[in-house]
């Protein structure tokens, strides 16, 4: 089985899981009190980080693990059916792009689906534990967050861009960066060089709170958000340039 | 001359000739008694329903002989068939039909060429089928970690696809293949065959 020779490591890592839980929920807690602190009345300091995001179980031990981009590039083979070679998805929305994705966002939703927190009856299957362990996760996400990615993403139809802009920069860009790039140590995906109807797709799915693992604080910043709007974000994040500063 | 070569000289025939046969010799005979009547000699075997083994990835042929030997598989034929091997056979089995030439195979239906190759590139979006070609790598010829499928014959191909997906095959790596043919309803078994089966 791939992850096989890593075994020993996993051991040692849930030997020590709550002690080391215990130091990132600590660490999340501070990152949630700066994250507020910095971005002002907006944030709501109430809302625990570890509420969307509970550093535990294999979660945690993924994390922790070194992964390894040759082995993810072989586990990634069965995955490639649909996100296509080097994960960089389809242009139809159908499969997000994974390239070039942040290792830490990529283990957050490979065990957030595993887990039944994000629900995905489509992936589940092929990502289960009959095969797959933490080691595989991280191998996968070092693997995918390394490939580069091309500037041939599906795009809006590109009519309200500036509208998009304006609430990106406004709503959104705290989080996700003035270029889409996301922030990895807080499991912020990057946006830019998504897909834009896999943006729009799940921009729809985080506001009618079907997207279970989504942090709270943007299914509120999205709640107003019209369809119109929602559109336009996606189609100026879809525009983003790939090549930006990370 | 040195001593041991010397030695070498005189008496080395003789040494080879006590040798046990080596086991390419093993595996050519096996073949030609116990395999060749249905794969055929150099595995483009003509028997309908009996697959072709030419260039078969050599870790996969041997996967599948000890899955028989062990009963993970099961196939009327082959469980009787591998009741005269013994697991020391299996290597140099496998070695013999990985190094045959696959012919080419024989289309039959043109028309369901277009989709077969559809669902082989690109899947099915709307039921989650993946693409086939995602494992089993460019032009259908396989890796180390998935069997080359093309050239395939028609018949073993939907046979295979439909007991995975029935649950009668369980001997895929992590239930790919018994997931993915879950997903697939009869026309895109039988397009995807006739489209590997011309490969």
């Amino acid at each position: 089985m791939i992850g096989g020779a890593h075994r020993p490591r996993e051991k040692t890592v849930r030997k020590t899981k709550s002690r080391r839980a215990r130091a990132i929920v600590g660490l999340a807690w501070v990152l949630a009190a700066a994250a507020s602190s910095a971005n002002g009345p907006a944030a709501p300091a109430a809302e625990p980080e570890t509420m969307w995001n509970e550093m535990q179980g294999e979660k945690l031990q993924a994390l922790r693990a070194r992964g390894d981009p040759a082995r993810g590039e072989i586990a990634f083979e069965v995955c490639q059916g649909c996100h296509r070679a080097h994960g960089l998805g389809r242009p139809d929305g159908s499969y997000p792009r994974l390239a070039g994705q942040h290792d830490t966002v990529l283990i957050k939703q490979m065990t957030d689906v595993r887990a039944g927190r994000r629900r995905n009856d489509r992936m589940l299957p092929f990502i289960e534990r009959h095969g797959l362990g933490p080691q595989d996760i991280a191998d996968i996400a070092a693997y995918l967050s390394r490939q580069s990615v091309p500037p041939d993403n599906g795009k809006g139809p590109g009519v309200n861009v500036g509208t998009g802009e304006t609430i990106y920069q406004d709503k959104c860009a705290s989080c996700h960066g003035t270029y889409g790039e996301g922030d990895g140590e807080r499991f912020y995906p990057r946006v830019s060089g998504q897909h834009y109807k896999y943006l729009l797709h799940e921009e729809r799915d985080i506001r009618a709170g079907l997207r279970a693992n989504a942090d709270s604080r943007m299914v509120e910043r999205v709640k107003p958000l019209s369809d119109a709007e929602l559109d336009a974000v996606a189609d100026y994040m879809s525009r983003l340039p790939v090549t930006a500063p990370r | 001359m040195g001593e041991p070569a010397r030695l070498w000289r005189y008496h080395g025939a003789w040494l080879l000739a006590c040798l046990p046969l080596p086991a390419v010799a093993d595996a050519e005979q096996l073949v030609t008694t116990v395999c060749a009547p249905c794969h055929g000699a150099d595995g483009n075997g003509v028997v309908a329903g009996v697959p072709r083994l030419a260039g078969l990835q050599a870790v996969y042929i041997s996967k599948q002989l000890k899955d028989y030997l062990s009963g993970k598989r099961r196939n009327e034929t082959m469980s009787m068939v591998v009741a005269s091997l013994d697991e020391s056979d299996v290597p140099g089995l496998a070695a013999y039909y990985a190094r045959q030439q696959p012919a080419r195979g024989e289309v039959r239906q043109p028309a369901l060429l277009g989709s077969g190759k559809a669902m082989f590139d690109d899947g099915n979006v709307d039921s989650g089928v993946p693409a086939c070609v995602g494992c089993h790598q460019e032009g259908a010829v396989g890796n180390e970690r998935n069997p080359r499928i093309a050239g395939q014959h028609q018949d073993y191909a939907i046979e295979q696809m439909k007991q995975f997906r029935d649950g009668k095959r369980t001997n895929d790596r992590n239930k790919a293949m018994r997931i993915v043919a879950e997903r697939m309803t009869d026309d895109e078994v039988h397009a995807v065959a006739e489209y590997l089966a011309g490969l």
